[in-house]
């Protein structure tokens, strides 16, 4: 009987550049900087780590395919190195991969390093694919902000709600992550928006405006895992600990078949509900003391708290409206901008979502520290929210 | 050398459809941009433009969906379709999910081509659909940009039918007044005063004298003519050398729509059928190169024939010269990075999936339940494993959205970018793109059907694929120009 990976394996380091238009750096330079902080946290000699797994999101652009690229700019020698790709979930995916190498004993440190250096396609929005199969005769190449926007009309019509209030809503989620990431030296956009700028941007797909969305940047984020035994043994008395880590995808259900009605992510309901029972935790409401979530956009986070149980189902609007994950209120949500403004590496983005619950745990994110963080979770979002790969993660210490 | 019409056949045509792309242009305001050079030609009524995504495949299939009957050939005729080498014919069998032993042929080379290929098949033995589908290029400030238009029509030949053939006559002429070449795609016209003397006393009028002749009937004896007009205001004459007096219904098409080409004729013959009582006569000529002209008699009411008039009273009047210009192609938009992306179709893509695209195929699982695309293993939450799935065709089933949005990021040649999931009646659910917004755009609940579009145009290799996109349930009516 599997009993999960609670606190089976530690964090002992971790690394996360600055987010943004990296036009100085290639990716083996974000590749670098993220993985010499995190050995430098973890206090370790480099040779220690003894496998790797890096997630890298979009081939078509600067890294290439294997994980050939971080070997080469780590000068990883012989090592077991595989690049992991998850659409936006890249990221979990290359710490779930660490994380299970650990915890199944095969090794002692595995580093899971995400890195995506998009800036150099010479347009905003993530690449457009460049090769032609059988979806292409018939499945609509719309952009990522139109496979999410699809959710705006889908939930006002369940919830009878008034586009404009809805959109007043989306509003407060994106005036949010931008007040935050004023506070955060690594944020690509560090620049408070007033809620009437947000509400008056330029429409991208209906309803998001330019400020629904998330850009797209360069940067890298990277993670040492190791047994919470070993981490102790570092000198590390109470480590942080990966509680859960959970991933769930499409089959087809959404798409194909005639019951969804398009207003939630059906796999970060059961990613999440499979996190909380691996993790223990009863109340998610409660018991979390902050949320890193996918808000790719403005409307995504939002119904992302509901179908990660913090609202209930039709609450999200009133609870985002009333500050309930504003800095100050009772669960913060992208304490660090989130993706809205720390930005959104595609491949390095669920690392440093773990990144920024990691810091939180260990105290020491300055100007943005909360004030009591026990439980952190993570959710990173692949896909369309019609098709799509969720992986919900919790961190927490160790006692 | 003019042919003697020996036999009347023994076919009929069975039913008609006829196609109008959704949006009209108001020539008035095309003549308003182009004031400034006094080029254009007449700014009086309304031109038909196709979507970016219509071709004259998808304008000859629209029209063809509207015939009932299950034809043992299928004829595409168009003179602006877009391979030398790909039978459009047998996509448009694909299109309707004919049987694939369906006879398919391409016929081309004068706007004349739709109607001969009706008389051939009135006069040969089977079932044969006659599908003509019109997209035009042409050069901004010519007067044959403007009064010309996009369109498809189609008719079906069956051993018995609504109309059927008294008489006729053929006449070939390589009397030049436009003609379009490799060289030069676009149709080059000659001076009006030459084609207006020439075409009338020396082609059109004698053929049709010679046709009501083979059919022992007088001018007067036509109720309803469905004439194509080399050019706008010639049925005055054409009328006062024949002795029909009869309404050309042709030329409400020129006015509404524009001159449709290949398409003309059989839009012309819808038109006339759908104002036609049972018993009373139509003319249809076709011209270009020669004519051909078909003296018909009604015996019903034409199945599809109201899509003609449905044609011309629904759709979208614009007055974006602009916006038309680069619909038509005659004017090349740079449209930014982002429309640098690789649309290259595979050949072995499309046979392994390409009919069940075209014909907008699913399947129907072993429990009863409908999804597109057909899988090994159903989509349906209790499936267990594989099972045998039964072809169902989505096409012609209503279907409503459950989610849409209108992209502006990635590139489409004219935006915004509708798409969302579709939720048929029948059960299936498709994500798919959404085309022909009206003023209103598409949401959430909205009815819709299904329309014949190209999915993908690979400019650099100059191919494309075809798929299905939804329409409005409904489009809207137009108000006078």
């Amino acid at each position: 009987m599997a009993r999960g990976i609670k606190d089976k394996v530690a964090i002992v380091g971790m690394g996360c550049t600055t987010f943004g238009e990296h036009w100085d750096k290639g990716p083996e330079d974000l590749i670098v900087d993220a993985f010499e902080e995190a050995l430098a946290d973890a206090k370790i000699a480099r040779s220690d780590i003894q496998a790797a797994w890096m997630g890298n999101a979009l081939d078509d652009i600067n890294v290439g395919n294997s994980a050939l690229p971080l070997a080469h700019a780590l000068r990883l020698k012989a090592m077991p190195v595989s690049r992991v790709e998850n659409m936006c979930a890249t990221g979990s995916e290359a710490l779930r991969a660490a994380v299970y190498a650990v915890a199944a004993g095969a090794v002692d440190f595995a580093l899971a390093l995400g890195v995506e250096k998009l800036k150099d396609t010479g347009y905003g929005g993530l690449p457009l694919r460049t090769k032609g199969l059988a979806n292409d005769l018939w499945l609509p190449y719309g952009s990522a902000p139109g496979s999410f926007a699809q959710l705006a009309g889908a939930y006002a019509a369940k919830h009878r709600l008034n586009g404009d209030d809805l959109k007043r809503a989306m509003a407060h989620v994106s005036w949010k992550s931008h007040q935050n990431a004023v506070h955060n030296p690594r944020a690509h956009l560090r620049k408070a928006v007033d809620v009437e700028t947000i509400l008056k941007a330029p429409m991208i797909a209906d309803p998001l405006g330019l400020y629904d969305c998330c850009g797209v940047s360069d940067g890298a984020a990277a993670a040492i895992i190791t047994t919470p035994d070993i981490a102790r043994g570092l000198g590390v008395a109470n480590p942080v600990t990966v509680k859960a880590v959970q991933l769930s995808a499409s089959h087809g259900w959404e798409m194909q078949y005639g019951a969804w009605d398009g207003s939630y992510v059906k796999n970060t309901q059961e990613a999440a509900k499979r996190a909380y029972a691996e993790a223990g935790v009863r109340d998610a409401a409660s018991e979390l003391s902050l949320t890193e979530v996918h808000d790719c956009f403005s409307i995504t986070e939002l119904v992302t708290m509901e179908d990660l149980g913090l609202s209930e189902e039709g609450r999200a609007p009133r609870d985002i409206l009333d500050g309930r994950y504003d800095r100050t209120g009772a669960q913060p949500c992208q304490i660090d901008g989130g993706l809205k403004c720390f930005g959104h590496p595609v491949g390095a983005s669920g690392l440093r979502m773990a990144y920024e619950v990691y810091t939180q745990l260990l105290g020491r994110a300055g100007g943005r520290q909360l004030d009591k963080v026990d439980l952190g979770l993570t959710h990173n979002l692949g896909g369309a929210p019609f098709n799509s790969v969720a992986a919900v993660s919790i961190f927490g210490r160790l006692n | 050398m003019q042919a003697e019409a020996k036999v009347v056949g023994a076919r009929a045509i069975g039913s008609v459809g006829a196609y109008a792309p959704l949006m009209r242009l108001d020539r008035e305001a095309a003549a308003r941009a182009l004031k400034f050079s006094g080029l254009g030609g007449r700014g009086i009524g309304r031109r038909a433009v196709a979507g970016w995504d219509e071709d004259p495949v998808t304008l000859g299939v629209e029209a063809a969906r509207y015939t009932e009957g299950a034809p043992g050939a299928v004829v595409f005729a168009s003179t602006s379709a877009p391979f030398f080498e790909r039978l459009h014919a047998t996509l448009i069998i694909d299109a309707l999910a004919l049987p694939s032993t369906t006879r398919a042929r391409d016929v081309s080379g004068s706007r004349r081509c739709a109607v001969s290929a009706l008389l051939d098949a009135l006069l040969a033995s089977g079932c044969t659909l006659v599908a003509a589908g019109e997209r035009r290029p042409g050069r901004a400030g010519s007067p044959l940009h403007l009064s010309q238009g996009d369109g498809g029509a189609a008719a079906l030949v069956a051993e018995e039918g609504a109309a059927r053939l008294l008489g006729w006559a053929s006449l070939s002429r390589d009397l030049v007044d436009i003609y379009a070449s490799r060289e030069h795609p676009e149709p080059y016209a000659y001076e009006e005063r030459f084609v207006r003397d020439t075409t009338v006393s020396q082609v059109i009028a004698p053929t049709i004298r010679k046709a009501l002749a083979n059919a022992g009937l007088a001018g007067s004896d036509i109720q309803h003519a469905a004439v194509h007009e080399p050019v706008a205001g010639l049925w005055r004459d054409i009328s006062k050398a024949t002795g029909i007096t009869a309404p050309n219904h042709a030329s409400d098409v020129a006015a509404a729509l524009g001159d449709l080409g290949a398409a003309h004729g059989l839009f012309g013959f819808a038109l006339a059928a759908a104002r036609a009582k049972p018993g009373e006569r139509i003319l249809l000529a076709g011209f270009g190169s020669g004519c051909d002209a078909l003296v018909l008699e009604m015996t019903a009411p034409m199945p599809g024939a109201e899509s003609a008039e449905d044609a011309l009273a629904r759709g979208l009047a614009f007055g974006d010269y602009v916006r038309f210009l680069s619909l038509n192609g005659a004017l090349e938009m740079d449209w930014g990075v982002r429309s640098e992306f690789e649309q290259k179709a595979q050949a072995t893509v499309i046979e392994r999936y390409g009919r069940d695209m075209v014909g907008f195929i699913g399947g129907r699982d072993a429990a009863g339940n409908v999804q597109f695309p057909k899988s090994r293993i159903p989509v349906r939450p209790d499936a267990a494993g594989p099972e045998p799935m039964e072809d169902v065709r989505l096409a012609d089933d209503p279907a409503r959205i459950v989610s849409v949005t209108a992209d502006r990021l990635n590139f489409t040649p004219d935006p915004p970018f509708w798409f969302g999931l579709t939720q048929f009646d029948n059960g299936a659910r498709v994500m798919m793109e959404f085309t022909d917004a009206d003023a209103r755009g598409f949401s959430v609940g909205d009815r819709v059907r299904m329309r014949l579009r190209v999915k993908s145009h690979d400019q650099r290799r100059g191919f494309r694929t075809y798929f299905w996109k939804a329409a409005p349930a409904e489009r809207p009516i137009l108000g006078g120009p």
